[in-house]
C-alpha cells in the first residue's frame, strides 16, 4: 500500500507544480513506482511542466463521470519509468469535483503506487478541500516572504484539523546572496514560525524556468543546485537519512561580514 | 515612593538595580537603604548590574554610586548599563484608544479562576475564544493567529498574533506570554499596537492597563 501526499501552499505561485513534478520524477529516477495528481482543475500545468500536454486523452474529470478506466486516464512520462500522470481538466471548474471523488481515485492509486502525490491549486477553497481529501501526509511550499508563510501557516492549521499528522516543509527558493546580505528572511525564521518538520530547501535557480520551459523536470539536469535539492527531497521521502546542507547564513564567516556591514 | 527611583529585578544574567537617574544622588542612596531594608534576605555579598536609563548620571555620580554600593553593602556591581532612550519606548506601550467595543455578551457564568487549557499552536486564521474563563496555551500564538478570552491569556510560547484578554471588560486583566511580539494587543477596551518590527527580547512579559489607561508591557517577574 502506497502513500498519497498533498503538495499545496496557500499563496500562489511559490512552486508547487515545479516541486511535484520534480519530486515525482526523482522518485521515479531512485526506483521507485509514481502516479502524480493534477488537482488544480480548470488551470491544469503539470502535464505541460512535464512534457506530457500532448499525450493527455483523458482527465480525472472523465474517471470520475466514468467516461473511462481510471488506468487508461494515467499518461505515462517520457523519460522514467513507473511515473504516470492523471490531468486535470481545463472545461471544468475546482467545485465540479467532490472531495469523495478525489479521496476515491487516491485510494486507488495507492493500491498499485508506492508515492501518489497530488498538485494543490493554490488558495483555501474547495480546489485544496479536494486536493487534500485523500491525503496521508503533506507537503508544504513556502518561499521566504512574509505572505507566503502566512499563508502556509493558515493551511498546516486546516490540514491538522483535518487530522493530517506528516507536514513537512519545502522552503522555496532560497537566495544565498540575499540571505548573505541579511536581506532575506532565514530558514530558522521560518521555521521558528511554522514550527513543522523541513524537508528541504530549494534554491533561487534559472535553471528552474528554463525547463519548464522545455518540459523536461529540472532533476534530468543533474548538478544544477535545484536537481540537487530536489533529489536529496525525494531521498529522504524515501525515508533515507541525508542531511540538509547549511546554506551560507549559518556560516561564521559571513555571519561575521553580516555585522559588518549592518554596522555601517 | 521609592519604587519609582529604584527597583531590583531579578533577570537570566542576575541582579539588576534599575536606578531613574533624573532624582538626585543623595535620593537614590535614600531609596536604596529602604529598598534593601525592606527585604528579608541578606544582600550582602551578591553580585549585580546598574542600570540606568539615559539621559544619565555624570560619570562622576555614577562611579560614586558605585563605591556607594560596594562599600556600605558589600555588593559587587559587575557593570554598569546605560539604556538609551529610544530602546525603551517599546517597552512602555503606545497609548491606547477607547475605540473598540466588545460585541461580547455580558453575564454569562464567568469563572476567572477557571482556565481553559489549549495544547497547541494557534495558527494564522484560528481563533481560540474563552468566554467562561482565562486561557493557557501550550505552544504560540502565530501571525493572523487570535486568542480571546473573558479573563487573563498565558501563552507558554511566543505571541504573535492578537490577544483579547478581559473581554467581557474586566480591566484587570493580563496578557502573559514567553515571547511577547503581538500584531495588537486588546484588554477590555483598550488597544494596543506595538510598533512595527519589534524584535524578541528573550524573556517573558506582561500587558496590563496601567494608571494612566494605556496598556503597559513590561518584563515578567511574578504576579
Ligand atoms: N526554485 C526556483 N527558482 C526559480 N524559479 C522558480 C523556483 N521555483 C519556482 N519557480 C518559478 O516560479 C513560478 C511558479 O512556479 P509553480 O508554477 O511551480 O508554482 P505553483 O505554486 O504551482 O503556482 P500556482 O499556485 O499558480 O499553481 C514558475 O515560473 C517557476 O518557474
Ligand atoms: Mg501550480
Amino acid at each position: 500500500m502506497g502513500k498519497v501526499i498533498v503538495i499545496t501552499s496557500g499563496k500562489g505561485g511559490v512552486g508547487k507544480t515545479t516541486s511535484t513534478a520534480n519530486i515525482g520524477t526523482a522518485l521515479a529516477l531512485i526506483g521507485k513506482t509514481v502516479a502524480i495528481i493534477d488537482a488544480d482543475v480548470g488551470l491544469r500545468n503539470l502535464d505541460v511542466v512535464m512534457g506530457l500536454e500532448s499525450r493527455v486523452v483523458f482527465t480525472s474529470m472523465d474517471v470520475i463521470d466514468k467516461r473511462c478506466e481510471l488506468e487508461k486516464a494515467l499518461v505515462k512520462d517520457r523519460r522514467v519509468e513507473d511515473l504516470m500522470l492523471l490531468a486535470a481538466s481545463q472545461r471544468n471548474r475546482k467545485d465540479d469535483i467532490k472531495p469523495e471523488q478525489m479521496k476515491d481515485i487516491c485510494e486507488r492509486l495507492k493500491e498499485e503506487y508506492e508515492y501518489v502525490l497530488v498538485d494543490s491549486p493554490a488558495g483555501i477553497e474547495q480546489g485544496f478541500h479536494n486536493a487534500a481529501a485523500g491525503a496521508d501526509e503533506a507537503i508544504i511550499i513556502t518561499t521566504p516572504d512574509v505572505s507566503a508563510i502566512r499563508d502556509a501557516d493558515r493551511i498546516i492549521g486546516l490540514l491538522q484539523n483535518q487530522g493530517i499528522d506528516g507536514i513537512n516543509l519545502i522552503l522555496n527558493r532560497l537566495s544565498p546572496t540575499l540571505v548573505r546580505k541579511g536581506n532575506m528572511i532565514s530558514k530558522n525564521d521560518v521555521l521558528d514560525i511554522l514550527n513543522i518538520d523541513l524537508l528541504g530547501i530549494v534554491p533561487e535557480d534559472t535553471g528552474v524556468i528554463a525547463s519548464t520551459n522545455r518540459g523536461v523536470p529540472l532533476v534530468h539536469n543533474e548538478g544544477s543546485p535545484g536537481a540537487d535539492a530536489y533529489m536529496r527531497i525525494a531521498r529522504r521521502i524515501t525515508g533515507q537519512n541525508i542531511p540538509i546542507p547549511e546554506m551560507r547564513e549559518d556560516n561564521f564567516f559571513s555571519q561575521i561580514i553580516n555585522w559588518f556591514s549592518r554596522k555601517n | 515612593m521609592d519604587s519609582s527611583i529604584v527597583k531590583l529585578r531579578g533577570y537570566k544574567d542576575g541582579l539588576h538595580l534599575i536606578v531613574n537617574p533624573k532624582i538626585s544622588l543623595s535620593e537614590i542612596e535614600l531609596a536604596i537603604q529602604e529598598l534593601f531594608a525592606k527585604m528579608n534576605q541578606p544582600i550582602t555579598g551578591t553580585s549585580i548590574q546598574i542600570d540606568l536609563r539615559a539621559p544619565t548620571l555624570n560619570p562622576e555620580d555614577s562611579k560614586h554610586l558605585e563605591t556607594h554600593l560596594t562599600e556600605t553593602y558589600n555588593l559587587v556591581v559587575n557593570s554598569v548599563n546605560i539604556f538609551e532612550e529610544s530602546a525603551e519606548t517599546p517597552i512602555l506601550a503606545a497609548p491606547a484608544t477607547h475605540s473598540i467595543a466588545t460585541d461580547l455578551a455580558q453575564g454569562q457564568n464567568i469563572d476567572f479562576d477557571n482556565a481553559q487549557v489549549v495544547r497547541q499552536t494557534i495558527r494564522s486564521g484560528q481563533t481560540t475564544r474563552c468566554l467562561s474563563g482565562s486561557v493557557i496555551i501550550y505552544g504560540d500564538v502565530n501571525p493572523g493567529g487570535e486568542v480571546i478570552s473573558a479573563g487573563d491569556i498565558v501563552v507558554l510560547g511566543a505571541l504573535r498574533g492578537t490577544a483579547h484578554a478581559g473581554a467581557n471588560g474586566r480591566l484587570s486583566s493580563v496578557i502573559v506570554a514567553m515571547e511577547l511580539v503581538p500584531l495588537q494587543l486588546q484588554i477590555g477596551t483598550y488597544v494596543n499596537r506595538p510598533p512595527t518590527g519589534q524584535k524578541q527580547r528573550g524573556y517573558p512579559e506582561i500587558a496590563r492597563v496601567g494608571a494612566e489607561d494605556i496598556i503597559i508591557v513590561e518584563e515578567f517577574i511574578k504576579f
